[in-house]
């Protein structure tokens, strides 16, 4: 049961705060044309079915992708909708490669797209509806929905955040140095590669911390930016992609395991996270992922990494969640240059979340860029070469993880 | 479940704003649309012309460029299908009201179709197939609203 | 394409406002299938859910049902179409070998939300969701009346679809109250308040509140886990152009492209004769007929003549279809439970004789834009 995936291609759209010369179709379709453009010789003849994400909050659209069919490509084609938060892109991904792997009749080429117009809505309403219907039993305590708002709108994603680095700094014991660091990181490399937003190729450590708090320990400077941006990915079989593309990447394990929600769980829905630097879910995806990809050593077996941290200490958490460093030990990774372009081990030298990040494309274009090191096509492409690569999403109520697993050679294990 | 289950109920309201950006094609669909006028573009694979223009054509699955063939389309179509209904839908709600006529038309020389009022007719004298012209509003103010409904020729 | 086995399922009694919450609902629906297969949370392996942010109230709509879902710990996702598409990513997370147990839930409140209005999100902000001119009640208007006019059928013919689907509901125990009525006729139907001219409010499959949950698993497993395993054997789906007037709205272009690619995966050669009992996914009662044309049931424009009565030609939607109650998001996955129903003999009060053969299908989108199309054969 089953069969070998690979990726093909892989195009984005320009970011921008505002891509106010586009409406979200012609925004997608951007992605479409550079993802086609990048394996030529593809025509949309040869695309099979296409699968479509992006949060829907954001723009105040439900289910865009029946209003973009033509945009996309998709008359007449087979089509899923997929979408889960800020692990859409990467859910869609996945998606993506399930509907190759899963062998259905008459599919075997699929595009996957995702994207996020953000500039249409207003970000912190898009991210605080999360929890409306959670937090309306402190309605009854008599807090008006509108104050309830504002509480959730410092409560989402960088409230929640916060409370992640401050349990995650008391484990480890960096200063704000350390977040600042990884911010300047990534932005320098943002600045190396085309279809980013936030290009700062000089800023400093200094000018990061001299911003003002947000949610302790977060600056303003930390913090990523809403972009307007689309993301798309072919991903097809074996034998297909050889014509398709000089080195094919291929997928040899997915996982998206959840976990129960953080903080705020409902009576009904579990007791909540006690310490959402924890992240058991992404561990177990990531335990997932590597067995059906035969990786046993990650921190020897991987050669890049591209992983989804909009905050700065995310970052740090993920890459030792994941198993590419060990715990507490991420910092000094960061402070010696193993994770930088010429490093051991480069982590999102495409600028990652903290760069760019609308929000639904987001958890794509990491197993994008990282499918793109591996054929040598990024544009702040690694001096080494890179045969494995991993690209990971994150979301939801700090429950949500996707996890991509690439290689220049198949190696998936079916058991 | 129970039936004499106490359940409590939450009111608020939270203000969400959205804007759409339209993108160039339809900017300009719009501009000329304040002035009165209607414009289309052409698929110059197969002909196909697209009212509101198209950056994409669905059929040949090829991009329209944004400068090259546009087409003036007159105030005139043919009535393609219509429907009458009571309700009345909004972004919050929908309710019932007076009887809303409103029809398909096809603008001569496009491929598509546009849905608008039916305006001074009664429900017997709408046909499918009838010719229509386009009412404007008296003050156009460049969206889709400068088209008040259709009149029968 | 290797057969995938429904192991289970359970559907929730459908109410217009359902006296309970979103989270017992849901629990309420996973749980059972999970008992009915006789299996554990600790068997699950995927979790598919199929929800819908504007339907919810809330963006991310899954991430607080993990844990009510069976989610937890398990590699979880979620489609924002119809239950039925979910059933489809359920599927082929099984036929991709990584999993051997998947479970598909899907379902709304729309107790809770104005239907109408969130169906007016869908449409294209740039040019018509502004007038609201273009919305899901309108489109059902020009469907039926494209659909009269070429082909000449009656409002009577459609109306007696109506009627059928509204008599069945009065035998399926989990329909929605308000709807089954098994002495109900075409003067009450064509009598009703207009809808969308010439739609009448009893052509129209009412939305209700309702979760439904199906177990699916590989062959292999799924003859360990029960003796009565219902097999998926073809599926296809499509979706259309968007703009209704890019669109035949008197047939099924979408339909017609799925039916083919599920026959031919299934090897039906003949649907007409080869197919015992189909559940359609019927927002109208006009849908009914042309779907049914799409999928080669009767020729174009004479959906009506075929005796869908059940135990008739073919049974078409002996469960009451989406007449029998629409909760969104489970409608179409809803429907592949009926038909898998049928096929284990367990349709009482409404059972098709010697059902071996069904079809379930899904939509989303205005006029049904994008459907999706089940092949199932019964075990025994």
């Amino acid at each position: 049961m089953g069969r070998q995936v690979a990726i093909a291609s892989a195009g984005f759209s320009e970011h921008a705060s505002k891509r106010s010369d586009v409406n979200m179709a012609e925004l997608v379709s951007e992605a479409v044309e550079d993802c086609l453009k990048n394996a030529p010789g593809v025509e949309f003849d040869d695309i099979d079915a296409f699968v479509n994400g992006n949060m829907p909050a954001f723009e105040g659209s439900n289910m865009p992708e029946l209003w973009m069919t033509d945009w996309m490509g998709a008359r007449n084609k087979p089509l899923l909708r997929v979408t889960t938060g800020g692990t859409t892109g990467g859910t869609v991904a996945i998606a993506g490669y399930y509907t190759v792997a899963a062998g259905l009749p008459k599919v075997d080429t699929v595009l996957a797209i995702a994207f996020e117009q953000q500039s249409q809505g207003d970000t912190s309403v898009g991210l605080a509806s999360v929890a409306y219907g959670e937090i309306s039993v402190l309605n009854t305590l008599g807090i008006p929905y509108d104050q309830l708002s504002r509480l959730l709108s410092a409560g989402a994603a960088i409230g929640v955040a916060a409370y992640q680095a401050t349990n995650y700094m008391a484990k480890t014991k960096i200063t704000e140095e350390d977040l600042a660091r990884v911010v300047v990181q990534n932005r320098h490399n943002a600045a190396k590669t085309w279809w980013t937003h936030l290009k700062m190729p000089d800023l400093t450590v200094e000018e990061v911390l001299d911003t003002p708090y947000i949610s302790f320990p977060l600056r303003y400077g930390m913090v990523c930016p809403a972009s307007d941006g689309a993301c798309a990915m072919l991903f097809t079989t074996e034998e297909k992609a050889k014509d398709m593309c000089e080195i094919p990447v291929y997928v040899n394990g997915v996982a998206s395991v959840a976990n129960e929600t953080a903080v705020l769980g409902y009576d009904g829905s579990g007791s909540g996270q006690i310490d959402p630097s924890d992240q058991i879910g992404a561990m177990k995806s990531s335990d997932l992922a590597y067995y059906q990809a035969g990786i046993s050593f990650p921190r020897k077996e991987i050669d890049y990494a591209e992983v989804y941290s909009p905050f700065p200490n995310q970052e740090l958490m993920w890459v030792e969640k994941l198993g590419l460093f060990e715990e507490t030990t991420a910092p000094k990774m960061y402070e010696s240059g193993v994770t930088s372009l010429k490093g051991e081990l480069p982590i999102n030298c495409s600028g990652g979340v903290n760069a760019t990040n609308a929000i639904g494309a987001s958890a794509m274009e990491r197993p994008a860029e990282a499918a793109l090191q591996i054929m040598g096509k990024a544009d702040n492409q690694v001096p080494k070469t890179v045969h494995t690569s991993i690209g990971h999403g994150w979301g939801g109520s700090l429950n949500l993880c996707t996890l991509m697993v690439m290689s220049d050679e198949p190696k998936r294990k079916w058991r | 479940m129970s039936e004499d289950k106490v359940i409590v109920v939450n009111k608020g309201m939270v203000r969400a704003d959205y804007n759409f950006w339209v993108g160039r094609y339809l900017d300009k669909f719009f501009d000329n649309l304040e002035n009165k006028k209607l414009v289309g573009n052409k698929c110059s694979k197969c002909g196909d012309v697209f009212v509101p223009p198209r950056k994409i054509c669905g059929k040949c699955n090829v991009v329209i460029p944004l400068e090259e063939n546009w087409v003036d389309l007159p105030d005139t179509g043919i009535l393609k299908n219509y429907t009458i209904t009571p309700y009345r839908v909004n972004d919050r709600t929908d309710r019932k009201a007076k009887d809303l006529l409103l029809g398909m038309i096809q603008i001569d020389g496009s491929n598509t179709a546009i849905v608008y009022r039916l305006l001074n007719l009664k429900p017997d004298e709408i046909k499918t197939g009838m010719k229509v012209k386009i009412e404007w509003a008296e003050k156009t103010k460049g969206d889709p609203s400068d088209i008040k409904g259709f009149v029968k020729m | 394409m290797e057969k995938v086995g429904i192991v289970g399922y359970y559907q929730v009694k459908l109410h217009s406002d359902a006296n309970y919450g979103r989270y017992e609902m849901i629990f309420e629906a996973v749980r059972g299938a999970v008992d009915m297969a006789g299996l554990k949370k600790k068997d699950i392996s995927t979790v598919i859910s199929c929800t819908n942010d504007y339907y919810d109230g809330r963006t991310i709509s899954n991430c607080f049902t993990v844990e009510v879902g069976g989610g937890y710990m398990a590699d979880e996702s979620k489609v924002e179409m119809d239950g039925a598409h979910a059933v489809l990513y359920g599927l082929m997370r099984i036929l991709s070998g990584n999993h051997k147990l998947a479970v598909v839930w899907g379902g709304s409140m729309p107790s809770c939300f104005p239907y109408h209005s969130t169906r007016l999100f869908e449409t294209d902000p740039t040019w018509e969701r502004p007038l609201a001119y273009v919305n899901d009640i309108t489109s059902a208007g020009f469907q039926m009346r494209s659909y009269m006019e070429k082909y000449g059928v009656s409002a009577e013919e459609i109306a007696s679809v109506a009627v059928k689907n509204r008599k069945n509901a009065a035998k399926n125990p989990l329909a929605l109250a308000e709807v089954q009525n098994s002495s109900i006729n075409v003067k009450d139907v064509l009598a009703s308040d207009i809808y969308a001219d010439p739609v009448t409010e009893l052509m129209v499959a009412q939305p209700c509140d309702g979760v439904a949950a199906i177990l699916l698993a590989p062959e292999r497993q799924a003859l360990n886990i029960t003796d009565n395993p219902v097999w998926i054997t073809g599926v296809g789906f499509s979706q259309e152009a968007y703009y209704l007037g890019d669109r035949n709205l008197y047939e099924s272009k979408s339909m017609e492209l799925a039916g083919k690619t599920a026959f031919e995966s299934a090897g039906i050669k003949d649907p007409k004769s080869e197919i015992d009992v189909a559940e359609l996914f019927e927002a109208y009662a006009h849908e009914e007929l042309i779907l049914s044309e799409a999928l080669g049931l009767a020729e174009k424009g004479k959906g009506a003549s075929i005796n869908s009565e059940i135990n008739g030609d073919i049974s078409i939607n002996p469960s009451g279809g989406a007449t029998g109650g629409n909760p969104p998001c489970a409608t179409g996955l809803i429907r592949i439970i009926e038909a898998a129903r049928q096929l284990r003999g367990e349709a009482n009060g409404y059972q098709v004789n010697n059902a071996k053969k069904a079809i379930a299908s899904g939509q989303i989108g205005m006029c049904a834009q994008n459907n999706i199309l089940f092949v199932l054969e019964g075990g025994n």
